[in-house]
């Protein structure tokens, strides 16, 4: 018998589905990129002009220039720094507020979780992209308004599955036994509870993370995303005047990135609630 | 004689895992004649499981494979059937009761209707037939009120009668094998001895064979014709149930029949396969010392020291209800218990499900909070202490838990989980200090020091028991609650954790309060013994007085039901 913790297991598991190995090396790629332009090491001169206006794609410029004689693959590649910024910054906000909230609801019951659930549930009632709309118009538009908007709203999902689990898992012996030896509500919870519940932080994140990459594109091609840089959002909104003129590279390279990255997050997803929720598990 | 209904012959069964191929059923033959019963025994993992869903045709495939073998039912070999003529098998002319009448009905539909349709999936007649048919199937199998019980939902029903109508569903077709795997394991002893007595009383009645599978050969006693003895994928005898009872050959099979308590006397230390056979399955030779009966009368007084008084404890839960959910009354779940116990003794609890003795437990550790009465710990009230005090109490007095899957953290290790109240308490100057203590007891409960680092999903169930005893007594307590904490284990693997238990006692100098269903456990391992009902304690006595001259009706009605452990009389004066 080996020794194996069940993150290896589910590791082994991971990788020996073709699908889920494809999706991370994609996810990966993306996340390269992004460190990079991010860095100023590729697309760092997005904005130079370096040839005429719309040219098609050709051996030079892969996917054209546009209308300002711009590299449209160096803005698609600035474009990706924006996203996986967008996804990092909103999985960050939404983590902990999300855990920590759903984590003391679930644990504590009584009026704390009435407190909590009717946040979330106010939270959850109000359509998202209506709220997001309102808080960048109060915060001025921007990527900061963004990152605020998407944070704010995307804690609600996480906080509803983690309280579920919570709940579930504090009836549960061991932690009962944590109490008999002596171990306090924090011990309890955020030693025994919270790593039991950790995939569903994993889980959620992989499908959170292509959300809040969609709702940078919806904000920007609103015109409420991010000023004065490439987003796959302004570049979809762009190519809305151009492509009368055929002028269709931008377009396709801005969604292609998306849907491209968006269909790794989903299949990543669903892959890891596969390898990591235990209930699945021996199927 | 004619052939045999079934016929199992040389049958091997494989599995693909990560780590290669692991062989489940090696080599196995055994036969059952129509109309008779056999017993297959075995611990978890020794394959009687899976020669039961090979049979069935149920195994999960392309995992699982037949290499080799022949399963010949009426005639037919089973293995060459496609899955639409084993379908056609199935439920119809061999059938089948799981373990956990728990989960085995769906919550969402009427139990009659869950009957009925198994009638329609195999005979053509109509939903009324069938529903009357359902109706007449509950009478048969003794559960009150069929018309009106045919309308309940799974969770409307207790666990034997959820069991009852598993039975029905087996019989509805009137198959002529009725295979029966562990279907009284997850009932009390009362519940099991209706199941088991249903059981053959059908089998009587419909002409059926039986394939009853089981991990504790007392059970069978009562109904089984013939036994087979399944041991690590083979089967190392089978005989007449009369032959195996009373001049068991194989070692294993002798361990098996000395490791389940007797109600009366009993050795010091139980008997336990490894007193009669090696890791090798070589026989060894019982020392004698270790089947002298002894008497605990004769043991001379531990001490007089009372450790811990219960006055007039009453511990009750509000039963909500209304509209607004206000609470309209109280269910007491411990209603006025009173007793005492003296230091290094045993206390032995008794009672059925639901009988409060589990919240009684829990409410002395104060993990469930007691409404009112007192509870008195070596001269001191600690009904009402909290925080620190609290804290600092509970590294006098433990809990073992019932189901060792899941009282150990999924994500520590062995040795988190063991240094773990060491932490809380401050005990031991540095990890290392602490791990070193670990250690010692990890030896102490019998597991293997290499075994520290692993994750709890990687042991038995026996193992994970004396991991979950190793850690309740990493603080060294005075006191221990062990509840239900052998009743998820094989009888064979009880055996070798009760006498674990006894030893720590000893070396420690433990108190314990020891609570189960299973009075032959209680009546080996307790000095006294209190049986429950209703939340109320209504016979307490010596563990010897209360088997020898039982009070109360229901005392007695638990002891009779206990499985003897031999052959029921009636039918070996049949042969």
């Amino acid at each position: 018998m080996k020794e194996n913790s069940l993150w290896k297991d589910a590791f082994r598991r991971l990788t020996m589905d073709k699908w889920a190995l494809g999706s991370l090396i994609i996810v990966l790629i993306y996340s390269s990129v992004a460190l990079l332009a991010a860095m100023g090491i590729i697309a760092g001169d997005w904005a130079k002009e370096v040839g005429a206006s719309n040219m098609a794609p050709n051996g030079d410029h892969w996917l054209g220039t546009d209308i300002f004689g711009r590299d449209v693959l160096s803005k698609v590649l600035r474009g990706t720094q924006i996203a996986m910024s967008v996804g990092l910054v909103t999985s960050l906000i939404a983590i902990p507020i999300g855990v920590v909230l759903g984590a003391l609801a679930g644990y504590f019951g009584g009026w704390v979780d009435d407190l909590i659930t009717w946040l979330y549930t106010t939270f959850s009632s109000i359509p998202n992209i209506m709220l997001l709309i309102s808080i960048t118009m109060i915060l001025g538009k921007g990527i900061f308004a963004v990152y605020i908007a998407l944070g704010a709203t995307s804690w609600v999902t996480l906080c509803r599955l983690i309280r579920g689990e919570v709940m579930k898992h504090k009836e549960r012996e061991y932690v009962q036994a944590a109490g008999a030896i002596g171990g306090g509500h924090f011990r309890k919870l955020f030693l025994h509870i919270l790593p039991n519940v950790t995939h569903i932080v994993i889980i959620n994140t992989s499908l959170q993370f292509q959300f809040a990459i969609k709702s940078e594109v919806i904000l920007s091609y609103l015109g409420l995303g991010v000023q004065g840089e490439p987003s796959w959002g302004t570049m979809i909104d762009d190519a809305k005047l151009e492509l009368s003129r055929g002028v269709w590279w931008q377009l396709a390279g801005a969604t292609t990135a998306m849907f491209l990255v968006v269909l790794a997050f989903n299949l990543l997803g669903d892959a890891l609630r596969d390898s990591l929720d235990p209930k699945l598990k021996g199927k | 004689m004619t052939s045999p209904l079934l016929s199992v012959r040389n049958l091997v069964v494989e599995f693909q895992t990560g780590e290669g191929i692991t062989r489940a059923v090696n080599n196995v033959s055994f036969d059952i004649p129509a109309g008779k019963t056999i017993g297959i025994v075995g611990e978890s993992g020794s394959g009687k499981s899976v020669t039961s869903l090979a049979v069935m045709g149920l195994l999960q495939k392309p995992a699982a494979k037949i290499p080799q073998g022949e399963i010949i039912f009426n005639g037919q070999d089973l293995l060459k059937f496609n899955d639409s003529q084993m379908r056609a098998i199935r439920g119809n002319q061999i059938s089948m009761i799981f373990q956990e009448p728990m989960t085995s009905l769906n919550p969402v539909f009427k139990v009659g209707d869950q009957i009925a349709e198994t009638i329609r999936i195999h005979r053509n007649i109509s939903n009324k037939e069938a529903w009357d048919r359902a109706v007449d199937l509950m009478n048969q199998v003794g559960i009150p009120n069929p018309a009106l019980s045919a309308h309940k939902y799974p969770h409307e029903m207790s666990g034997g009668q959820k069991q009852r109508v598993m039975i029905a569903m087996a019989i509805a077709c009137e198959p002529k094998l009725l295979i029966a795997d562990e279907p009284t394991t997850a009932l009390d002893v009362t519940i099991q001895k209706q199941v088991l007595e249903l059981l053959h009383k059908l089998q009587q009645q419909y002409k059926m064979s039986m394939m009853f599978i089981t991990h504790d050969l007392g059970v069978i006693g009562d109904i089984a014709d013939d036994v087979v003895v399944m041991y690590r994928s083979n089967v190392v005898e089978q005989n007449k149930a009369q032959e195996i009872f009373y001049t068991a050959k194989h070692p294993y099979t002798k361990g098996l029949l000395a490791c389940r308590p007797k109600l009366g006397a009993n050795p010091r230390r139980l008997l336990t396969v490894s007193d009669f056979m090696d890791d090798q399955g070589v026989e060894k030779h019982v020392s004698p010392e270790r089947v002298v009966v002894f008497d605990k009368e004769q043991e001379k007084e531990k001490s007089s020291e009372i450790l811990l008084e219960v006055k007039n404890l009453v511990t009750q839960f509000p039963i909500k209800g209304g509209f607004f959910g206000r609470t309209v009354d109280h269910f007491k779940a411990v209603n006025d218990v009173s007793f005492t116990l003296k230091k290094g003794k045993t206390l032995g609890l008794v009672g059925e499900s639901g009988c409060g003795k589990t919240t009684l437990g829990r409410s002395i550790l104060r993990l469930v909070e007691p409404s009112s009465g007192s509870i008195i710990y070596n001269g001191k009230d600690i009904t009402h202490v909290y925080a620190e005090e609290l804290r600092l109490l509970r590294r006098k007095m433990q809990i073992i838990f019932q189901d060792p899957y899941s009282s150990l953290n999924p994500r520590m290790t062995i040795s988190e989980i063991l240094t773990e109240p060491l932490n809380i308490h401050n005990v031991g100057n540095s990890k290392q200090e602490r791990l070193d203590m670990a250690k010692q007891l990890f030896e102490k409960v019998g597991l293997k020091l290499s075994h520290l680092n692993r994750y709890p999903h990687e042991f038995s169930g026996g193992q994970r028991q004396r991991i979950c005893i190793a850690r309740a007594l990493m603080l060294r307590p005075e006191f221990v609650i062990c509840d239900e904490s052998v009743s998820a284990l094989d009888v064979s693997i009880q055996a070798q954790v009760l006498n674990l238990l006894l030893d720590l006692q000893e070396e420690f100098h433990l108190t314990y309060i020891f609570i189960s269903h299973d009075l032959s456990v209680v009546n080996f391992i307790a000095d006294e013994v209190g049986v429950m009902n209703g939340g109320k304690i209504i016979e307490m006595d010596k563990a010897s007085s209360i088997y020898k001259n039982p009070k109360e009706a229901y005392t007695r009605a638990l002891l009779s039901a206990i499985p003897k452990g031999e052959v029921k009389s009636d039918l070996s004066s049949m042969v």
